[in-house]
């Protein structure tokens, strides 16, 4: 969190993580595609060729005026492929509540827990834990035809009951929420402290 | 100083006070008017930009921090495959009509100067490495401001964010 006095703003870090071709971009791409422009700014991707996030993807966003403070959210995502470990790291400086986007296909069970890892490592190495961190997860893809039971993933992935809904990122169902309550989650954390 | 404190959760939480932003602000304009540079732009390492001088109206420079701070996190990563044990300190991109030099200011900051190629690489160089004892300096100043951040987010303010966030996502 960045707290600018003399401008009165409140900046946020807000990181979407979760494996490759689970849906990171394509929800800040609904958020990008569904809000006022006077809210948002540009939408920049680090994309390959063929269309996969090479860094990460990044969007700010707005809500106007608060009680005279202005709070700014900087959403990113990182690429979800084993091969760029070292980007997903360094996006993660500074960030204050993470998106875990999951993907509810039984065959990407194993890339899911996977990348659960490499976040709790990646926060481990900063001193954090995904004990303590603000965090939820997004099951998406849940209108794929044998799409896990949500029963199942909260079991094998949620260990440490942390909000979790129910997401189909291209139609946009649970996009909002999602975000919504990661902002809650970091904000009241940050209450809770003083 | 510049309050950076760690919370109970691990997150980091940097608060700049009105005399520091004021102090910072000074540093970047000088730097504006020696160097005739054409945007010069202050952030912290996680992308955040906190400072801008200069003829910034056509450039996204919240973008131009994002993508600035990932270019240190990609050339500290560099760094270690080939060796340097510190991380780089500064970084240059060379244009046709534009170049960007980039430099950090301690380990949580760095400056962007982007200038037109008929200004001179020296030039920049000497009036940025003198900048950049200014901003530290300004970093490290003690303050005296109460900068609480109680006064910043209370429950009022979280329960009207909450109402906010409903109204720009329907």
């Amino acid at each position: 969190m960045f707290i600018n006095w003399a401008l009165q703003e409140i900046n946020l870090k807000i990181v979407y993580y979760g494996p490759g071709m689970s849906g990171k971009t394509t929800n800040l791409e609904y958020i990008h595609s569904k809000l006022d422009p006077s809210l948002k700014g540009d939408l920049v991707s680090l994309k390959t060729k063929e269309d996969r996030t090479i860094f990460f993807d990044f969007m700010q966003i707005e809500v106007g005026r608060i009680k005279g403070k202005k709070p700014k959210f900087n959403l990113y995502t990182v690429p979800g492929q084993v091969y760029y470990a070292s980007s997903r790291k360094v996006i993660l400086n500074g960030v204050d509540g993470i998106v875990f986007v999951a993907d509810s296909q039984p065959h990407r069970m194993e890339a899911n827990k996977e990348t659960l890892l490499d976040l709790e490592a990646n926060l481990k190495a900063d001193g954090s834990s995904l004990e303590d961190f603000p965090w939820v997860i997004q099951y998406n893809k849940r209108d794929l035809p044998g799409a896990e039971s949500i029963d199942e993933l909260q079991k094998r992935l949620n260990f440490f009951d942390v909000p979790h809904f129910e997401g189909v990122a291209v139609r946009g169902d649970g996009v909002f929420d999602t975000l919504k309550s990661t902002i809650n989650l970091v904000v009241q954390n940050v209450q809770n402290q003083l | 100083m510049v309050q950076t404190r760690k919370l109970q959760d691990g997150s980091r939480q940097v608060i700049l006070n009105g005399k520091q932003y004021d102090a910072i602000t000074n540093v970047l304009s000088e730097l504006a008017a020696k160097t005739k540079a054409s945007a010069i732009l202050f952030a912290d390492m996680s992308g955040q930009l906190i400072s801008q001088r200069g003829n910034t109206d056509n450039m996204n420079t919240t973008v131009l921090s994002a993508l600035a701070a990932s270019d240190f996190a990609a050339t500290a990563e560099m760094a270690k495959l080939v060796g340097e044990e510190a991380k780089f300190k500064l970084l240059f991109h060379e244009g046709d009509k534009r170049n960007v030099y980039l430099s950090n200011v301690g380990d949580d900051f760095f400056l962007v100067v982007v200038f037109d190629v008929s200004v001179t690489l020296g030039l920049i160089r000497i009036y940025t490495k003198k900048a950049i004892e200014d901003l530290t300096a300004a970093i490290l100043a003690e303050d005296s401001e109460d900068t609480k951040d109680d006064k910043m987010i209370d429950s009022d303010f979280s329960t009207l964010l909450g109402d906010a966030l409903d109204d720009s996502f329907k």
